[in-house]
C-alpha cells in the first residue's frame, strides 16, 4: 500500500519534472544558435545576458585513442603546446625562431636515430644529445615566455585551463564581454598556426604531470594497470599522458604531423554561452575562425576490441591501502542500450538510496566508497562499466568484491521496484536542470554532446530516453553484461614494506 | 601582363586582409557595458538572525542554507575530528520524527537534497529542491536544523569512515605534504592544523555532538540565505514565520589561537613509493583586514599568477623541472594565514627545486617587480573583476561572506580602487615585511634514496615521523615542550660542567664488550659504535653467529647482516633518529636549542629527575645534583620492542676531554636486559667517507 502511493506520487512529479525538461529544451533552442562554416567547423551561441561575460569551450574530436604505439601521449602533448602561441604570438623573430627550431627538429631526428641503433655509440650519441640541447639553446633565444596566456591574463581571463581524454581534447576559459573579439582572434589563432616552441621543455613537464598523477599515486598506479588490462587491441588501454618510453622519445615534428591530421576545423567544436549578441557576433566569428584552412576528415579509427573470453586479473601489492576495480566491457554511448546502463549506474551508485551505498558502506561498513558508473576510460568507442570501491579500514578488497557481486546478482535476477526506478529516473531530469546554471559548464556540457552525438540536443534527448528505460530492460542488459569471462579486476592490496611477493 | 597586375593586386588584398588580424594589439576593446547585479534582500530579525532573499528565476530551482558559526576551531584539541563526526551524521542520523533512511527515500525520490556539513569556522544546513517541492522539503530542512536525532548508529558509520580516512592519509604525496605543511606553519596542536587521530575519534560520544548543536545553533549565531525560483515577499514570510519565536541563545566568540611560527630550516618526511619530491616551503600569513592585503594581492599576482607568474615561468615553462608549481601569502577572513610555496618535480632533481624555490623567494624580496610584471598583475586583477559578481548566486555568497566575518557590505565594489594604487614600490615594501627568505620552513616529501644528493647537503635535516599512532589507549603522545624551568635548566648546565667539552666533540668511537639477551640466551659480543653529530650512526657489532652492522641517518638507514642489506622501514629510521637526539652527548650539545626542553622535577633518592624533551623525543636523566653524574636514564623505546628502558650509569672515567660512563646495565620493562663496557674511546676519529652510505 505504501509502495503504491509513493510511486503514484512519484509518478505525479515526473510529468512535473518533465514539462520542465521540454520547457527548458524550448527555451534553450530559442537564445542558441548553430552555424557550420565553410571549412566545416561547428559553432554554437548559446545567449545569457546577466552580466557582461562569457566563456567558451573548443572541443577537438581527437584524444588519446587516436594515439599508436610509438606516440601514446601525444594528443595530450599537442594540448601542452597550443598554450606555447603562433608564429605572430609568442616570438621575438618568427623568421630566425622558425630556422632555428628547424635545426632542433634535424639534431633531435640525429640524437634519436643514434640512440635507437642496434649497438649505439655512446660517446656519438652524447655529442648529438649535446648538438640538440645547443640548438634548443639557441631557438630559446626567440622565445617570448607563456605570450599567449599572458594575453587572457591581461584582459581579465579566467579559469584558462584544458583537458586530455581517451575520446576528445577540450579547450576552455572565460573572458569580459567586451573582450570577444580579441578572443575570436586567440582561440582561432592557437590552432591556425602553433608553433612547436619550447618542445622538448614541455615534455619533461608531461613527464612530471605523469609522475604525479600516475607513477607517484597508487590509485594513478592502478587505473594505468586496470585499463591496460582490460583492453587487449583497442588504444583506450594506453595511458593518456602517455609510456615513459614514448616520452622519452616523440618529437615536435610527430606532434605536427598529429596536429595536421587531427586538428581540422571538421573535427571541431566550439561552443560560446553568455553575454554575446548572435548578430554581432557571427562575423567576427566567421572573420577569424574562416582563416582555418579546410582539410579532409580525420579517418575512423579501425581496430576493435574484440571480446573478451576470459577473466582477468591484476594485483598491485601496495604499502598504501587496498582499492578494488572491477570492469566490464559495454557498448559504446551511441548504443541503443546506452540509456540502460546509465540507469543501472544510478540505481547502485547515485545517492544513499542506491544499492551499493545500502548494502556496502551502511549496513555492511565494509567500504566507505562504492560506485559503478559508465564511460570509463571514454565512451565515443565500447568501454568499461566500471566498479570502484575504497574498503574501510581493516575490510579487504576480496569483501568489497563479494558486495559488489552480490549487487549485481539482485541487478541480472530481481525485478527494479518501480519506485526505486521512478526516484532514479526523476533525478535524471533534476540533474539535466542543475546543469544548466553556469556559463562555463554548459559550454563544455554543448560542446562535448556536438562532439559526441553530432548535436548538442541530445543533452535533453538522453533524459528522454532514460525515461523510457524499463525493469526489462535492465535485467536483459545486465546479464548480458555482468558475465565472468567479460570482467577485469584490479586491486590494490596492502602490504608491509618488503612484503611482496 | 594583366594577369600579373591582377596577381598582384590580389597578393596585395591577401595581405592587407592578413593584415588586420595580424597583431592582437590592433583589436579594438569596447568599454564593458555598466551592469548592476540585483542585490539580495537583508533582513535581521529581533532575535539577531539575519535573512538573505534572493529572485533568480532562471531555472525552477530553490536552494537554502544556514550558516552557523562554529567549527573545528572551536572544539578541544583531544577531540579532534568531531565536526567531521558531527557534520555527517547531524544530517545522516535523522531528526527527532524521522531516521536518516526515511529522509534519504523521500528527498531522493523528489531530487531534493539537505545536506550538513562542518568546516574550520562554521557550520551548515542546505537545501537544493526543485521549486514545486520547496512546501515538502523546507520544513524537513527546518527540522535537520533545529532537531537532529544523532542516532548512534550513522555516529560509528561517521567514525568508521574518519578512521578509514586517517588509515589512508600517507596514501599520496601531495595530501601529506598540505598536511604537515600546514602544521609546521601553524604548530601541530593548532585549531588551523591538528588532525583527528584514532584515539580522538574514539573519545568523541553522541553527547559531545549533541553539546556542540546547542552551543552553536541559535538564531544570533547564524546567517540564513535563500534564492531561486520564487516570490520574494512569500519566501521573508515564510523564514519569519519559522524563525521569528525563536528564542536567542548565547554568542559563540572567536576562539583566542596562538599561532606557532614555523621554526625555520629543512624538514623531511620519507616516502618511498613515489618518483616525485613534494616540496613545500612556509611561513606565517596574514589576515584579512590587514591593510597591506590588496598589495600583498598584487604580489601574489606576480609570485604566481596564472602561466604567467614568476614560478611557472620559471620552473615549469623555463627549466620543465615541474607540473605544478604555486604559492603566495594567505589571507583567511578572520586568522592568520599562511605564505606557502609548493612543488613537485622529479626525485633525481629535488635539490635543484629547492635552492630554485628558496632563489624565487628571495627573488620576490629583493628584485624590485618590472613595471611589465605590475600592469599585468593588476589588469588581470581589475579586468577579471567582474566574474567576481557575474550571478545572482555569487552576489548572495559574497553578502553572506561579509555579514558572517563582519566586514562592510560594500568591501567587493571598493576592493578594485585599492589595487589601481598599488604601486611597484608598495610590492616591493610588502614583500620585505611579510616575506623573510632566512625564516622558510621548508618541506620535502619523498624517497631520499633517489635524490641527487642527500637533503642533509643543503643544512641540518629534521625528519618527520608520520607513523599514524595506533588508537591504543595506552600510547600515550609525548606532551608539547612547555618550556624549561630554571632549574632544568640550572641542572643541565651542571651535568655538562661535568661531563666536559662536549660542543669540540663532532663525532664519537666507543668500542666496548656487550653481553645481549636474546631468544637463544646470553651472547657476548664485540661493538664498535661510531656517532658523526648531529644524526649519523654506524654500529657494527661482532657475534659469535657473523657480523651485524647498522646504519641510521637521514639519507640511509639499513643492516647488514649475514642475510644481505636490508632498509629499515622508515618509521623504525625515525625512532632511531629520535633516540639518538636524546643520548646524552647529542642532548648537552643542545643545551641552548629552544627544541630541547630541561625541566627538574622530583627527588628520588639521591638523584633529581630531569625531564628532557629533545626535541619531540623524551627521556628522564637521573642526576646527583652534587657532582652532576648522570647515574641512571629512563626512556621508552618504540619499534620491534616496546617498553619502558632504564639504564643504569657507572664506572665513569675520562676519555681524551670527556668523562663518559664506562659501564651500563640496561633494563627493559624491569628485566635486565644487556650489559655494555667501554674499552676504548675515540674522539673525534677518522671516519670513512662511506661509513653512512649504502653500499
Amino acid at each position: 500500500m505504501r509502495v503504491r502511493r509513493t510511486s503514484m506520487l512519484v509518478a505525479l512529479l515526473m510529468l512535473v519534472a518533465s514539462a520542465a525538461t521540454a520547457q527548458d529544451l524550448a527555451s534553450f533552442e530559442k537564445r542558441t544558435s548553430t552555424r557550420v562554416l565553410d571549412n566545416g567547423l561547428t559553432v554554437i551561441i548559446l545567449e545569457r545576458h546577466d552580466a557582461p561575460v562569457f566563456s567558451y569551450a573548443t572541443m577537438v574530436n581527437t584524444g588519446s585513442a587516436q594515439e599508436v604505439p610509438g606516440i601514446t601521449g601525444l594528443a595530450h602533448m599537442f594540448e601542452h603546446m597550443a598554450f606555447k602561441g603562433s608564429d605572430l604570438i609568442g616570438t621575438k623573430d618568427w623568421k630566425a625562431e622558425e630556422a632555428a627550431l628547424r635545426k632542433v627538429e634535424d639534431a633531435y631526428a640525429a640524437y634519436s636515430a643514434a640512440r635507437g641503433a642496434t649497438r649505439p655509440d655512446t660517446a656519438k650519441v652524447a655529442d648529438l644529445e649535446k648538438a640538440w640541447k645547443d640548438a634548443i639553446a639557441d631557438a630559446d633565444k626567440y622565445v617570448e615566455d607563456n605570450a599567449f596566456s599572458q594575453v587572457v591574463d591581461r584582459a581579465g581571463g579566467v579559469g584558462m585551463n584544458a583537458f586530455t581524454s581517451s575520446d576528445v581534447t577540450g579547450y576552455f576559459f572565460s573572458l569580459p564581454s567586451n573582450r570577444f573579439e580579441l578572443w575570436a582572434y586567440l582561440e582561432s589563432e592557437r590552432f591556425r598556426n602553433p608553433v612547436f616552441r619550447q618542445f622538448y621543455k614541455e615534455r619533461d613537464v608531461v613527464f612530471e604531470e605523469r609522475r604525479m598523477r600516475t607513477e607517484s599515486s597508487p590509485v594513478g598506479r592502478l587505473i594505468e594497470q586496470f585499463i591496460g588490462t582490460a583492453f587487449s587491441a583497442h588504444p583506450y588501454g594506453f595511458p593518456t599522458v602517455g609510456w615513459p618510453s614514448d616520452l622519452h622519445s616523440f618529437s615536435a615534428t610527430d606532434a605536427a604531423a598529429f596536429a595536421k591530421k587531427y586538428y581540422v576545423p571538421s573535427n571541431m567544436v566550439v561552443a560560446i554561452v553568455g553575454d554575446v549578441n548572435g548578430a554581432e557576433a557571427w562575423p567576427v566569428i566567421e572573420k577569424y575562425f574562416g582563416r582555418l584552412p579546410k582539410s579532409p576528415a580525420p579517418p575512423a579509427l579501425r581496430t576493435v576490441e574484440p571480446p573478451q573470453i576470459a577473466e582477468k586479473m591484476v594485483t598491485l601489492r601496495e604499502t598504501s591501502q587496498p582499492i578494488y576495480v572491477e570492469g566490464y566491457h559495454r557498448p559504446a554511448a551511441n548504443d541503443p542500450d546506452s540509456a540502460v546502463y546509465d540507469v543501472i549506474s544510478m540505481l547502485l551508485s547515485s545517492g544513499r538510496t542506491s544499492r551499493l551505498y545500502k548494502s556496502l558502506v551502511r549496513d555492511q561498513k565494509i567500504a566507505v566508497n562504492a560506485s559503478g558508473f559508465n564511460g570509463f576510460p571514454g565512451e565515443k568507442y565500447p568501454n568499461l562499466f566500471t566498479f570502484l570501491a575504497i574498503p574501510s579500514q581493516g575490510h579487504t578488497p576480496d569483501e568489497v568484491a563479494k558486495g559488489i557481486r552480490a549487487e549485481v546478482d539482485r541487478i541480472k535476477t530481481e525485478e527494479v521496484p518501480a519506485d526505486e526506478l521512478a526516484s532514479v529516473k526523476t533525478r535524471v531530469k533534476a540533474g539535466l536542470i542543475r546543469q544548466l546554471s553556469g556559463n562555463s559548464g554548459l559550454a563544455l556540457q554543448l560542446a562535448s554532446y556536438q562532439t559526441l552525438y553530432g548535436d548538442w540536443r541530445e543533452l535533453f534527448r538522453e533524459v528522454d530516453r532514460i525515461d523510457k528505460v524499463t525493469s526489462a530492460d535492465i535485467k536483459r542488459v545486465a546479464a548480458s553484461t555482468f558475465i565472468d569471462t567479460n570482467r577485469t579486476i584490479a586491486k590494490i592490496e596492502n602490504a608491509p614494506k618488503g612484503g611482496a611477493k | 601582363m594583366k594577369k600579373l597586375t591582377t596577381l598582384i593586386a590580389t597578393l596585395c588584398f591577401a595581405a592587407t586582409a592578413l593584415a588586420q588580424v595580424r597583431d592582437y594589439r590592433e583589436i579594438k576593446t569596447p568599454s564593458l557595458r555598466k551592469f548592476s547585479m540585483p542585490q539580495p534582500k537583508r533582513i535581521q530579525l529581533a532575535n539577531g538572525m539575519v535573512i538573505f532573499i534572493q529572485e533568480d528565476h532562471e531555472l525552477p530551482l530553490v536552494r537554502g542554507n544556514a550558516t552557523i558559526r562554529g567549527g573545528s576551531r572551536d572544539v578541544p584539541a583531544a577531540k579532534a575530528g568531531l565536526t567531521g563526526i558531527y557534520g555527517s551524521a547531524w544530517r545522516t542520523g535523522g531528526t527527532a520524527g524521522k531516521t536518516g533512511d526515511e529522509l534519504d527515500a523521500f528527498l531522493e525520490a523528489r531530487a531534493a537534497r539537505v545536506e550538513t556539513g562542518a568546516d574550520t569556522d562554521s557550520s551548515r544546513v542546505g537545501m537544493d529542491v526543485l521549486k514545486g517541492d520547496l512546501d515538502t522539503v523546507f520544513p524537513i530542512w527546518l527540522d535537520v536544523l533545529r532537531n537532529p536525532a544523532f542516532r548512534q548508529e550513522k555516529i560509528d558509520l561517521a567514525k568508521t569512515q574518519a578512521n578509514t580516512g586517517i588509515s589512508r592519509r600517507n596514501d599520496e604525496p601531495g595530501g601529506i605534504l598540505g598536511r604537515e605543511l600546514n602544521r609546521l606553519g601553524y604548530g601541530p596542536n593548532s585549531p588551523y592544523a591538528r588532525q583527528a587521530e584514532y584515539a580522538s575519534i574514539a573519545s568523541i560520544t553522541r553527547d559531545d555532538l549533541i553539546d556542540f548543536h546547542k552551543r552553536t545553533v541559535h538564531p544570533n549565531n547564524m546567517i540564513v540565505a535563500f534564492i531561486g525560483d520564487f516570490d520574494g515577499a512569500q519566501m521573508e514570510k515564510r523564514l519569519r514565520a519559522a524563525f521569528e519565536s525563536w528564542p536567542r541563545g548565547p554568542q559563540i566568540a572567536r576562539p583566542d589561537a596562538a599561532m606557532t611560527v614555523a621554526k625555520p630550516g629543512l624538514y623531511f618526511v620519507s616516502k618511498e613509493d613515489v618518483t616525485q619530491a613534494n616540496i613545500g616551503l612556509v611561513q606565517a600569513g596574514i589576515e584579512r583586514n590587514n591593510p597591506d592585503y590588496p598589495a600583498l594581492m598584487v604580489m601574489n599576482d606576480v609570485f604566481s599568477g596564472g602561466f604567467s607568474g614568476r614560478l611557472m615561468q620559471a620552473l615549469r615553462s623555463q627549466r620543465g623541472l615541474t607540473y605544478g608549481v604555486g604559492g603566495g601569502i594567505s589571507a583567511p577572513w578572520d586568522y592568520p594565514g599562511l605564505f606557502r610555496v609548493t612543488m613537485a618535480t622529479k626525485s633525481e632533481t629535488a635539490l635543484e627545486s629547492v635552492e630554485a624555490l628558496k632563489g624565487e623567494v628571495k627573488r620576490l624580496v629583493n628584485d624590485p617587480v618590472t613595471e611589465a610584471e605590475l600592469s599585468l598583475a593588476k589588469e588581470s586583477i581589475l579586468n577579471a573583476y567582474v566574474f567576481t559578481m557575474d550571478s545572482r548566486e555569487k552576489a548572495l555568497q559574497q553578502r553572506v561572506l561579509l555579514e558572517f566575518y563582519g566586514f562592510p557590505p560594500d568591501y567587493f565594489e571598493k576592493y578594485p580602487s585599492l589595487i589601481e594604487k598599488v604601486t611597484a614600490a608598495d610590492v616591493q615594501r610588502v614583500a620585505q615585511k611579510y616575506v623573510h627568505p632566512d625564516q622558510l620552513a621548508i618541506l620535502v616529501v619523498g624517497n631520499q634514496a633517489k635524490f641527487e644528493k642527500p637533503l642533509s647537503t643543503l643544512g641540518n635535516v629534521t625528519p618527520i615521523d608520520i607513523t599514524i599512532p595506533s588508537g591504543d589507549a595506552k600510547e600515550t603522545k609525548p606532551a608539547a615542550p612547555q618550556g624549561s624551568n630554571a632549574e632544568g635548566a640550572a641542572l643541565v648546565r651542571k651535568v655538562a660542567a661535568f661531563v666536559g667539552d662536549v660542543n669540540s666533540v663532532q663525532a664519537l668511537r666507543r668500542t666496548a664488550t656487550t653481553t645481549m639477551k636474546t631468544p637463544q640466551g646470553e651472547m657476548e659480543a664485540e661493538l664498535n659504535a661510531t656517532v658523526r653529530y648531529p644524526d649519523a650512526q654506524r654500529v657494527v657489532i661482532k657475534t659469535p653467529m657473523g657480523e651485524i652492522v647498522r646504519v641510521v641517518s637521514p639519507g640511509a638507514a639499513y643492516m647488514i647482516t649475514p642475510m644481505g642489506t636490508q632498509d629499515m622501514p622508515s618509521s623504525q629510521r625515525d625512532a632511531s633518529l629520535g633516540e639518538m637526539r636524546a643520548e646524552m652527548i647529542a642532548v648537552l650539545k643542545n643545551i641552548d636549542n629552544p627544541k630541547y626542553t630541561f625541566t627538574a622535577g622530583a627527588v628520588e633518592g639521591d638523584a633529581r629527575v630531569l625531564e628532557i624533551n629533545a626535541d619531540g623525543t623524551n627521556v628522564k636523566w637521573y642526576v646527583d645534583p652534587a657532582t652532576g653524574r648522570v647515574l641512571r636514564t629512563v626512556s621508552r623505546a618504540n619499534g620491534p620492542m616496546p617498553g619502558e628502558m632504564v639504564t643504569e650509569l657507572s664506572d665513569w672515567k675520562v676519555f681524551g676531554n670527556i668523562h663518559l660512563p664506562a659501564t651500563a646495565v640496561m633494563m627493559r620493562n624491569g628485566e635486565k636486559s644487556g650489559e655494555l663496557h667501554l674499552s676504548n674511546v675515540e674522539v673525534n676519529p677518522t671516519i670513512d667517507a662511506n661509513a653512512f652510505v649504502k653500499p
